[in-house]
């Protein structure tokens, strides 16, 4: 098997991009989220529909991230545990890059304005995503990003306790791992807005889609 | 160093329906029937020709040559196919179709107007495609 | 990869440093969230005039906001209170932290009065859209339109703000334009305060 080409580090990749001010960012998400409320009421329904859009997002973004970080062979990558944890590596630095924009998201109120500063914008580079916690069958794993500046910007209002922002993140994580022909269950295990230590997605894969051969020979 | 003539560009989308075809002048150019047609063709031999590998990983064909042509193509690993027919020994395919795929995230996957597996129809990408294709251009990509 | 260090928590997001506005998101990064805005709102109308409402809306959200940092983080919490401070203040520093550069111009409209126009080559909204014929003259700008309303409204000049595409003479694209039209009103104001 061919080894597999050297793809970019996440701050090589993001430093290689053009960028604008994460205020534009910020407030765009915000605009959103409020669009959200207005229109669909229940925070519930705010939480499925920003899942929607990251996964959304996650399935358009793939392609970006695959072009510009160098992961181009796929050989084998679907046929052991093993290189789907690395197909899954190469996918954390797109979590990195949208974990940085969603950090910004959180400025959706104004007085999040006043923050910013302390957070971490070296952009993605301050959001490193591990991937650990295999089980035996290299069919589940966790994503865990310490020291997201998600915590640092939320602050929700009482009326929106119930709103996960993450649900975004997540929702790219599935969107994206699925155009790569991996079907995903996403959860939350560890939530620093709920007083744990970090932020920890569980990953189950749970159908690795065949490849789909446009011809059939049984019948 | 000289120019190369590109035939024509395809774009297939994983389950080969053709999402884009460009003419450049080939001496027939197909009408879509036909182009549609090619276009699901070539998704099952690139299937194929991944069966007939005798060993494992083979990600199809790469490049099909004929006497008075060859044929370049780049599938991305989400299964969206790019394909150029060009002159014979043309170089420097392989990066034009990286370039084209940086393009189609561009102009096609950002543009929220477009909507995924379906045909591209979306000016800003024909523009800069126009740009990438012009065969100076391509021999410049090659330095 | 770099780290950076566990942030200090403040107890309340009020007592937090004010940002500079140097941060850095990647332009994908915020085009893809753009196009899930705009592909969102989409699903909420049945046809164009609603889309263009509802990404001003969405643009004048984010235009109230953006003054009052601005006033207070450039201005020393005082505002433009004359005609052409408030447009010169949209045109350099609202569209430099937004937009990362000046407005490519600023003018008077030549038949009316209570006109002005911003023009921009290439909004960055729009960089990566291209709008299906189908959709006649409708531009994505519509969501900075309503930046430029939601600035100006909450500094106290209301005016009617659309985004139009101007063909430029041997460009293949064409520019943007956000015309503003005053309501009355404000011109009263500007012509008794000399």
């Amino acid at each position: 098997m061919p080894p597999l080409t050297t793809p970019k580090s996440g701050d090589a990749l993001f430093a290689s991009v053009e960028r604008v001010n994460a205020e534009l960012f910020t407030l765009t998400y915000g605009a959103i989220v409020r669009q959200l409320l207005t229109d669909l009421e229940e925070v519930e329904e705010v939480n499925k529909q920003l899942d929607q859009m990251g996964y959304n997002i996650g399935t358009r973004l793939v392609d970006e991230f695959l072009a510009k970080s160098n992961v181009s062979n796929c050989a084998d990558f679907k046929e052991t545990a093993d290189t789907i944890a690395k197909t899954l590596s190469y996918v954390c630095p797109v979590i990195a890059f949208f974990t940085a924009t969603v950090a910004m998201h959180h400025s959706g109120t104004f007085h999040a304005l006043s923050s910013a500063n302390s957070l971490g914008f070296k952009m993605f580079l301050g959001v490193t995503a591990t991937v650990t916690n295999w089980d035996a069958e290299g069919t589940t794993c966790s994503f865990v990003l310490e020291d997201n500046p998600l915590v640092d910007f939320v602050e929700l209002p009482d009326t929106c306790q119930g709103l996960q922002y993450c649900n975004v993140l997540s929702g790219v994580i599935r969107g994206a791992l699925e155009m790569v022909s991996m079907k995903t269950e996403v959860t939350w295990v560890r939530d620093m807005l709920r007083g744990d230590d970090a932020y920890e997605m569980r990953v189950k894969l749970t159908k690795q889609v065949p490849e789909e051969y446009p011809y059939k020979d049984d019948d | 160093m000289g120019t190369v003539a590109i035939y024509s560009l395809f774009i297939i989308n994983k389950s080969g329906g053709l999402i884009y075809y460009k003419d450049y002048g080939s001496a027939g150019r197909m009408d879509t029937n036909d182009s549609l047609r090619l276009a699901s063709l070539w998704h099952s031999m690139h299937a194929i020709s991944q069966q007939l590998s005798p060993t494992t990983g083979c990600t199809g064909i790469d490049l099909l040559q004929a006497h008075n042509f060859d044929l370049h193509c780049f599938q991305s690993l989400t299964g969206t196919k790019f394909f150029v027919v060009c002159e014979t020994g043309a170089q420097n395919m392989e990066i034009l179709l990286k370039t084209i795929y940086e393009l189609y995230t561009e102009f096609v996957l950002k543009n929220p107007f477009y909507e995924m597996e379906m045909p591209i129809r979306c000016e800003l990408f024909d523009l800069n495609l126009a740009q990438v294709i012009q065969k100076d251009r391509v021999a410049l990509l090659g330095r | 990869m770099i780290s950076v260090g566990k942030t200090k928590q403040y107890a309340n997001v009020l007592d937090k440093p004010l940002s500079r506005g140097r941060q850095e998101v990647s332009l994908s990064a915020f085009a893809f969230l753009f196009s899930e805005v705009v592909q969102y709102n989409q699903t909420q109308v049945d046809n164009i005039a609603d889309l263009e409402r509802r990404l001003e809306d969405a643009g004048y959200a984010v235009g109230a906001r953006v003054l009052e940092l601005l006033c207070h983080r450039e201005k020393g919490n005082r505002r433009e209170t004359r005609l052409l401070g408030i447009l010169s203040f949209i045109h350099s520093n609202v569209w430099k932290v937004l937009f990362g550069k000046v407005a490519d111009s600023l003018e008077k409209g030549t038949e009316h009065e209570d006109e002005y126009m911003i023009s921009e080559k290439e909004l960055l909204v729009n960089r990566f859209i291209s709008v299906p014929k189908d959709m006649g003259a409708f531009n994505c700008g519509a969501f900075v339109a309503g930046i430029v309303r939601g600035v100006l409204d909450n500094a106290g000049f209301p005016a009617v703000v659309t985004a139009h595409f101007v063909p430029i003479e041997g460009q293949q694209r064409p520019r943007t334009t956000i015309l503003i039209k005053f309501a009355e009103e404000v011109l009263r104001r500007e012509s008794r305060l000399g």
